[in-house]
């Protein structure tokens, strides 16, 4: 029955996307999950777009992600998820066309929400579900609240979908343009309504998102974990404000040597007994490596970090198997992002129009290296288009940061592998080992 | 596939909205005063979703003097350590002026406030109020290591603004406490969070409307997106509201934070709501109410009921609780849309007809699309064309669409008042009253 009304669901969504994208004049690929030719690579926080097509991977990513999908039983990816079938998103799908071929950045954000390639790391949801079941659930739990067939709990299954829900609302609420009247946004006057308009719809499917969140949250009546996952909805705007900003506020490095501070033995981390606490950044900031994790925990990790540990919350898991599971949902995360951040450094000319992240693991590691690549980035105090990627992207790979970067990825893959040693040895624990070699491969 | 969505909302919106436009109709009949308000009774019993209240009201309706003894007897019947406790929380002049009147309350008809007895509800909320503000600002600095974020979050929380909703709270927490018979100051505490939890949503969603409306002002001061990156502003609303559920979580009470939490989803739906403008002229009054009541009288109504919810009230007291909120939820926003035509721009804060330039038809344009049917184009296209505003806002005026609002607003209060007096007599339960009278007279 389940399955039947996931079908269902599915078949209405790809007619509704499909309905989206052939009214676009977008390229359109073929929808299907498992593209593999044509891959288009996005990022939440570095905005990396490349166009090249990847070579064959060693171990293969789609295996990998489907086999986890089959062991928990969880629908592709998000599209499983109920809020896409509402009257409120129907109402902003039928928004989103009058902005077709505006340049709002909503559509670029609703693009890679649709095509669900290989390398958006869409499956968050999925890795909350396979912490889930790798970490197994107390023997109290009566029998209704268990999905049997999944090896879930359903209360899990709806903290994933929370998880995916929160992550999507805080890119959407990411694309928001900044229009204020000093700005160049804000003076084109030919765009301006086009902007406007899709702030307001941006805005409010993010809100909508939020809202549906915390009443799913608050349905899974438990405190503990309302407070937690609120606590990541706050890490994630709270990284918008770490740091030097453009007037789109995209993020500067800071000026090197502004922090005269010994680097800390240990990264900085969350207050494990109160979650209001924010994240000492202060304490790390002007080293690349530190800074770099600060960054990207508030950005990414958290949210995974604090999923999983949510969800051995809901299982009734001992503390300490709760703090594995939020260690390894952050260093996959951060593996991740590193892996995402090397990538377009992986490539030996930067694709036409193409940008990364002036906060990257390459950029910070080489501005370390040579203070002086410091002048180029200056030149996007005011907007970051201003600057010369190409030349920057020339000056990266010829320096030691792209080595660096690879090693801060495999330092956190190693680190995610170790904790799940602490998992009893099941086929989600196994899961979960293969898409992260697959990860490291890519 | 698509109509399984479609019907899913005719079948959840029906009932409502046949409720609201009935009642819409009555009024815009211009039927006898007596009738509009048994038809509004009958609205109140119709939208309430519990049995037990609606047998109550429909005594009430029926019978009121007979609902009038017992109340007396009730209030007979309990212990009424009166003296102590009004010393305690009143002012001299309160206390005395009370007990004065005393007796006298009970032999007069409940439908009307008892103007005698002038009770400021801020003035009694003193200690609950004084540094709601200060508290505010001190949970969100607590939550954050960016100055700039503190900065553009704790922007709204000046101490400029009315404070209504927290106001409210804390009378209706009051008033129920003291019905219940429960006063600890544990609780009082706790009750006082929720108070925050509303006010915080409450800036959070204004915050991003600023982002929505580019308007320039608000409050009489520059609006947050005239200062500050638009998406920092936006991280800004997202981060008031992690702030507050993180709060509301702390009070380790899963029901309260399910009654919140439905706040949140109404205000959304009710910002979806006001971006269509595609339904027909008889349904757009319902619309409108329904509306009205997600994106205003949700956020008081749950968080009365939630005071009660905290308080261990049983259904049918959290049920007055959700309904008084909603009433005045509901009078609040139709006074606010009537004052968008007649207050001047330094009494609001804001620019006047403002609705209006957004492209919004609120109760008075709506009433007034009675009388001057070419205003029903200008509302399709929602006073889109140059000179659009400036008619409609002329017609309005000509016609009673502003009295017709009003009048509409009074019969909410009435009922935040009938439904008031279902609970034991206290300064409190008299300020819930006082309160439906600030908000049908208020200018600003």
């Amino acid at each position: 029955m389940q399955r039947a009304t996931t079908l269902i669901m599915q078949q209405v969504l790809r007619q509704r996307m499909q309905c989206l994208v052939s009214n676009s004049r977008l390229p359109v690929a073929t929808f299907t999950h498992h593209h593999q030719q044509q891959q288009h690579r996005y990022t939440a926080t570095s905005t990396v777009t490349s166009k090249q097509a990847t070579p064959p991977p060693r171990h293969d990513w789609n295996r990998a992600v489907s086999e986890a999908e089959r062991i928990v039983g969880y629908p592709t990816s998000f599209l499983s998820l109920r809020w896409l079938l509402s009257d409120e998103i129907a109402n902003v799908a039928l928004h989103l066309r009058k902005l077709v071929g505006s340049a709002h950045p909503l559509m670029k954000t609703a693009k890679h929400l649709l095509y669900n390639g290989k390398n958006t790391m869409q499956a968050w949801g999925l890795i909350v579900l396979l912490v889930s079941k790798a970490g197994g659930h107390a023997a109290n739990i009566p029998d209704v609240e268990q999905d049997k067939s999944a090896g879930v709990l359903h209360s899990q299954r709806a903290l994933a979908e929370v998880t995916e829900m929160i992550r999507i609302s805080h890119l959407v609420h990411n694309s928001v343009v900044n229009l204020q009247s000093g700005t160049q946004a804000g003076q084109d006057g030919t765009t301006f309504d086009d902007m406007s308009f899709g702030n307001k719809i941006g805005l409010l499917t993010g809100d909508y998102l939020l809202g549906h969140s915390s009443a799913e949250l608050a349905n899974l009546r438990n405190q503990e974990v309302v407070e937690l996952i609120s606590s990541a909805v706050r890490d994630f705007s709270e990284s918008e404000f770490i740091g030097e900003r453009d007037e789109q506020n995209n993020p500067l490095p800071f000026k090197p040597g502004t922090f005269q501070r010994p680097s800390l033995a240990v990264g900085v981390d969350f207050n494990e007994h109160d979650v209001l606490t924010p994240m000492p950044i202060g304490q790390v900031m002007g080293n690349p490596e530190q800074e770099w994790e600060c960054r990207n925990i508030l950005n990414a990790g958290s949210l995974l970090g604090k999923s999983c540990q949510a969800s051995l919350k809901l299982a009734q898991q001992s503390e300490e198997m709760q703090r594995h599971a939020y260690r390894f949902g952050k260093h996959l995360a951060l593996a991740w992002q590193a892996c995402l951040d090397a990538e377009i450094f992986q490539t030996p000319t930067l694709p036409l129009d193409a940008q990364f992240s002036l906060v990257s693991a390459p950029v910070l590691f080489h501005l370390e290296h040579d203070p002086s690549m410091y002048a180029l980035l200056e030149k996007g105090k005011q907007t970051v288009e201003h600057i010369d990627y190409h030349k920057i992207h020339k000056i990266v790979i010829a320096g030691p940061a792209l080595a660096k970067t690879k090693e801060l990825q495999c330092k956190h893959t190693a680190a995610a592998l170790t904790v799940l040693q602490h998992f009893p040895a099941t086929d989600a624990r196994q899961a979960l080992e293969n898409i992260i070699l697959a990860m490291q491969d890519l | 596939m698509a109509c399984l969505s479609t019907s899913y909302r005719v079948a959840c919106g029906t009932r409502r909205q046949q409720v609201h436009k009935f009642i819409g109709r009555l009024l815009m009949d211009n039927n006898s005063m007596e009738r509009q308000l048994s038809s509004l009774r009958t609205v109140a019993h119709l939208t309430s979703p519990l049995q037990g209240y609606r047998v109550t009201t429909v005594q009430s309706s029926i019978n009121k003097h007979t609902q009038l003894t017992q109340w007396t007897n009730g209030l007979h019947r309990l212990s009424f350590n009166a003296g102590q406790e009004y010393v305690n929380s009143m002012h001299n002049s309160h206390t005395c002026s009370h007990n004065r009147n005393h007796s006298s309350v009970h032999t007069q008809q409940p439908a009307g406030p008892v103007r005698e007895i002038q009770i400021d509800p801020y003035i009694i909320l003193d200690d609950e109020l004084k540094y709601f503000y200060d508290d505010v600002r001190d949970l969100l600095q607590s939550g954050t290591s960016q100055p700039e974020l503190d900065t553009i979050a704790c922007y709204y929380f000046d101490g400029q603004g009315k404070a209504l909703r927290p106001m409210v709270t804390m009378l209706m927490a009051k008033a129920l406490n003291y019905h219940l018979n429960n006063e600890s100051h544990q609780l009082v505490h706790k009750q006082r969070q929720i108070a925050l939890f509303s006010e915080m949503v409450h800036s959070a969603s204004l915050v991003h409307d600023d982002v929505i409306d580019q308007s320039d002002f608000r409050r009489g001061k520059p609006s947050v997106n005239a200062l500050w990156n638009h998406k920092k502003v936006t991280m800004a609303g997202d981060y008031i509201l992690s702030i507050a559920s993180i709060m509301i979580s702390r009070l380790r009470s899963d029901d309260v934070t399910i009654v919140l939490s439905q706040i949140l989803t109404d205000l959304v739906q009710g910002e979806f709501m006001q971006l269509g403008s595609r339904e027909t002229e008889n349904e757009r009054f319902a619309h409108y109410l329904t509306k009205t009541y997600r994106k205003t009288a949700s956020l008081i109504a749950n968080a009365l009921k939630a005071t009660a919810v905290i308080a261990q009230a049983e259904d049918n007291v959290a049920e007055v609780a959700f309904q008084y909120g909603r009433n005045i939820g509901l009078a609040f926003q139709l006074v606010d849309d009537m004052l968008d035509f007649v207050s001047s721009t330094e009494q609001m804060g804001k620019p006047t007809a403002a609705d209006l330039k957004l492209g919004l038809a609120t109760a008075p344009v709506l009433f007034a699309c009675e009388k001057y049917p070419e205003l029903n184009p200008m509302v399709m296209r929602r006073f889109s064309e140059p000179g659009d505003v400036e008619r409609a806002f002329e017609l309005v005026h000509k016609s009673h669409g502003l009295e017709q609002t009003r009048f509409l607003a009074k019969k909410h209060c009435n009922e935040a008042i009938r439904l008031a007096q279902e609970l034991t007599e206290s300064p409190y339960q008299k300020g819930l009253q006082v309160v439906a009278d600030l908000v049908i007279n208020r200018i600003k």
